[in-house]
């Protein structure tokens, strides 16, 4: 991310991995959906269709082995009749009679001779009218003709106040007296009927029975239909031969009848089958979905709370870190196990880091102050030689005097700077250790130079680095004054608010800016021993960057060179 | 330690979820054709609360029974609860006022009626329609305007039928006598108001006499009696419903007049139909009481369904049945009904 960050991003990386697991799953679930649902559909119409047609083809095929099995029956009926016909006239009298009794279903027996004429009848305990209008139950059948003939189904018309429905079965038949007469038996409707109106195939479906020219035998709703109110496709219907076929609007099954030539349809919906189970497929599919986009964006929402939004606050921090490592303070975060396993990782890092970061800091303090003590530790040979020389050549002279206070402030001197190795020493002996060097300098110099000491009584129990003081007045002494008659050093330690100030003045030739800063970066030469910026990089060190020397100059009137530093009570630790 | 339980949770919660989605799909999945029987079965409940009461003038002739067929008819094919009921009596207003207030108690959703009273039901109807309750007029109307669909025969036209048939007669001096049934009931005084326009114009014809009887065989057959003896060159009569058919029919067989007097009568059952054939009576003017009662739950179902009705005024068929063509095809489906 570091390294994008700055960089314009490609569209991958703008995306958030919980976008794109949404999107996947989306997608992967919206097309196995649709494919599912397609293929689905298509074998689902397909089965229901064909159970469709099994199911009205055994239902149509049920109600037409019950109805040849009726007109079986009353065939055996007509066998009957006419076995009964053979025999004497009473005989037949009485056993038609006894017919129509027992066979409920038979309402009439007519006989009619050869043109027509009603000869003879059999009516159970009904009335025959007196005065017949019309003879429904007459049909004309072809002399020679054998077999039975079945009539339309028509109202009973030769019974007083009673008009049932009935079929008539017509059939020739021959008498006793080996004459041929014609039969006809009417059988009550109703039975068919009452049958036919229970059909039922699928859940609206039905069946009705037309004759073999088209003509409505018996349809369940028939009164509607005689009311207009209701019709079939009799143009589709009339003509066609068995079997079962798909229109528009339904499923038409057809099978005829043996003797009579009717014709047993069945009617069922499978559109309405279908479409109402669709609809309910529909629902349950759309719910389905639903509830799949509902469950994708839950597992979005927590794949990215699981995920992204920890791997984001991760990434986050990392940012942070990058930005300010010292500061940085980590708090775990939370997540799936890689995302914990970074994250602690992180974690350890931060912290790993920041010791490390510490150490080498510290380490770096302890090097340099090892390093500074060290060159405190050197004391500049050619000021031993020098003052060795001059206190030889006071011996030689025999100023013994002079030579005393040479070396004790030599010894002085030494002493102060190894200070049994202390960094801090208090402002006094700082003082101690100025002075002595400046006595020695003043000898060698020849009292070229004077100087004076203006140090605040309070001040002198705080502490200070060591050798801070001789450095600044080494360089007065060797830049400053070296040209001039009549030099001045002028030394003085005074608080000033919080901090103690040091300063150190000379009336020398001093400086110009460039130099001034230049002495504060520009480590000190052999010759020279310590130098300032060496002073200068201690006080920081110890103190803080506020703290350290600060020099103003001006040529030809002299240098000040402050040395700011904090009140010190006590000595502050002992390394070095 | 700690984040490492939290992660375990948190892992344990995300299986969890996922798990129990999955659950739910499987279920929803498996109990697919469940739901899909819970949402007919839903269907099929509220369908069950849509409740329509059928109130008619009688509950005991074939031409009310024909017209309860109908409604039976399509309440199966509508899915529709129905009660039918209709005072013993058929002059009794008030006990049909009565019902009508107690289907509106009892949540009814339409209410069919064919009212006894043209003026005394209308107070009622207007009572159920303040409830909610929708009003569809069959057969005899009521003065409402708040009826939301009226199914009946075109009474005034059905009298003129009774007009043409009877100017339908090679006789010069056509002698009427109407029997009508009670005086308050709309249909039966539109269908006289229909007859007596038809024949208005026609010089032969003299209307004789003109009673109104109660709505049962006795007074009609007493009132014709009483007609025919008061007019004895009365050579046709006039009746407007089944029961006062029934009536002139006793009358003219009784005393038998069915050769000389043409009677044309309304309505069919089984002793008319015969009393046609056996030339007592002449013609009758046949109504299709299975499409008023078919139509009228078909137009409630449209009202519960869809709130109103195009169509304000349905008129269903009338048919002429006489001696000549009573055993044809289509009189006999018109005339009998299957058992």
């Amino acid at each position: 991310m570091s390294k994008a960050g700055g960089q314009k991003k490609t569209v991958v990386q703008r995306l958030s991995l919980s976008v794109i697991m949404t999107v996947v799953v989306v997608t992967v679930v919206s097309f196995a959906c649709c494919v599912g649902i397609t293929a689905y559909l298509r074998i689902y119409r397909a089965s229901v269709e064909g159970n469709a047609i099994t199911g009205s083809e055994q239902a149509i095929k049920q109600v037409h082995s019950t109805l040849e099995n009726y007109a079986k029956d009353i065939e055996e009926i007509m066998g009957l009749i006419r076995s009964s016909m053979g025999k004497e006239e009473g005989e037949k009298d009485d056993f038609l009679r006894n017919l129509v009794e027992v066979r409920k279903e038979v309402v009439i027996i007519t006989e009619y001779d050869n043109h027509g004429n009603l000869t003879n009848c059999w009516q159970g305990d009904n009335r025959l009218k007196e005065k017949i209008l019309q003879n429904l139950s007459y049909m004309e059948i072809p002399k020679g003709e054998e077999g039975l003939f079945f009539s339309s189904p028509h109202v009973e018309s030769l019974i007083e106040n009673y008009y049932p429905w009935v079929v008539t079965i017509a059939q020739r038949m021959k008498n006793h007296q080996k004459e041929e007469v014609l039969v006809c038996m009417d059988i009550r409707f109703s039975n068919i009927a009452s049958y036919v109106d229970n059909v039922g195939i699928g859940q609206h479906g039905y069946c009705f029975i037309m004759d073999g020219a088209g003509g409505l035998v018996y349809h369940p709703q028939q009164q509607l239909i005689h009311a207009g109110l209701k019709s079939e496709n009799w143009e589709l219907l009339t003509g066609r031969p068995d079997g079962s076929f798909l229109q528009e609007d339904g499923i038409y099954t057809i099978q005829s009848m043996e003797n009579n030539g009717w014709k047993i349809v069945g009617v069922s919906f499978v559109d309405e089958m279908i479409t109402s189970k669709l609809d309910g497929m529909a629902k349950i599919i759309g719910f389905l979905l639903f509830s799949m986009l509902l469950a994708t964006l839950l597992v979005g929402i927590f794949s990215s709370k699981l995920v992204s939004s920890p791997a984001n606050k991760l990434m986050n921090a990392m940012q942070q870190f990058e930005k300010d490592a010292e500061n940085f303070t980590f708090c775990q975060v939370n997540g799936t196990r890689e995302i914990a396993a970074l994250s602690d990782s992180f974690g350890h890092m931060v912290v790993q880091i920041q010791n490390l970061m510490e150490q080498v800091r510290r380490e770096e303090v302890t090097l340099r102050k090892t390093e500074l003590n060290a060159l405190q530790a050197q004391i500049n040979p050619h000021f031993l030689y020098n003052t060795l020389d001059s206190i030889a050549w006071m011996c030689e002279e025999g100023r013994t005097k002079e030579a005393i206070t040479m070396v004790n402030a030599l010894a002085r001197l030494f002493r102060i700077s190894i200070s049994r190795g202390h960094e801090l020493i208090t402002i006094e002996k700082e003082c101690q250790h100025a002075e002595s060097y400046l006595k020695i300098q003043k000898y060698r110099y020849k009292n070229r130079f004077t100087y004076q000491f203006d140090v605040e009584e309070e001040c002198l129990g705080y502490f200070c680095n060591k050798i801070t003081l001789q450095p600044i007045i080494e360089n007065a002494i060797n830049h400053g004054l070296d040209m001039c008659d009549e030099g001045r050093i002028c030394i003085g330690v005074r608080r000033r608010g919080e901090d103690i100030l040091m300063y150190v003045e000379d009336n020398g030739v001093g400086m110009e800016e460039d130099r001034c800063r230049e002495i504060l970066h520009r480590e000190a030469s052999d010759r020279t021993g310590i130098g300032i910026k060496n002073v200068n990089d201690r006080i920081r060190i110890y103190f803080g960057e506020k703290y350290g020397l600060h020099i103003e100059s001006e040529l030809d009137v002299g240098t000040r060179v402050e040395i700011c530093i904090p009140c010190l009570q006590e000595e502050i630790g002992t390394e070095g | 330690m700690k984040t490492g339980n939290r992660q375990i949770w948190l892992s344990l919660g995300g299986i969890g979820l996922l798990a129990g989605g999955l659950v739910l799909l499987i279920w929803i999945a498996s109990s697919g054709p469940w739901l899909f029987d819970l949402g007919r079965a839903k269907e099929g409940a509220e369908n069950r609360k849509h409740y329509v009461a059928v109130i008619v003038k009688s509950t005991t002739s074939s031409y009310w029974k024909s017209v309860f067929a109908g409604a039976n008819a399509a309440k199966t094919e509508y899915n529709l609860d129905i009660t039918v009921e209709g005072p013993e009596d058929e002059e009794d207003c008030q006990a049909q006022n009565q019902m009508i207030d107690r289907a509106v108690e009892q949540g009814a959703d339409v209410i069919l009626l064919s009212a006894v009273d043209f003026q005394e039901n209308a107070q009622a109807v207007e009572r159920a329609v303040l409830a909610g309750v929708k009003v569809v007029v069959i057969d005899s109307d009521v003065d409402s305007d708040k009826v939301s669909c009226r199914i009946s025969t075109d009474n005034y036209q059905a009298g003129r039928m009774v007009g043409e048939t009877v100017l339908d007669t090679d006789s010069q001096a056509i002698y009427v006598g109407i029997v009508n049934f009670d005086q308050v009931s709309a249909n039966g005084q539109q269908r006289e108001a229909g007859f007596r326009d038809a024949v208005a114009g026609d010089g032969r014809v003299a209307i004789v006499a003109a009673v109104n009887v109660n709505s049962n065989v006795e007074s009609a057959k007493e009132a014709t009696r009483e007609m025919l003896a008061a007019h004895p060159q009365m050579n046709v009569v006039v009746t407007f419903n089944e029961w006062t058919s029934l009536g002139v029919g006793y009358a003219i067989k009784e005393l038998g007049l069915a050769e000389e007097t043409k009677v044309i009568a309304f309505d069919s059952n089984v002793v008319s139909v015969g009393m046609l054939e056996t030339g007592e009576v002449d013609a009758l003017i046949v109504q299709n009481p299975y499409a008023m009662g078919y139509l009228g739950i078909e137009c409630a179902y449209r009202l519960i369904n869809d709130g109103q009705m195009d169509q304000q005024v349905i008129d269903t068929t009338t048919t002429v049945v006489t001696r000549e063509n009573m055993f044809s095809e289509e009189c006999q489906r018109i005339l009998f009904a299957f058992d």
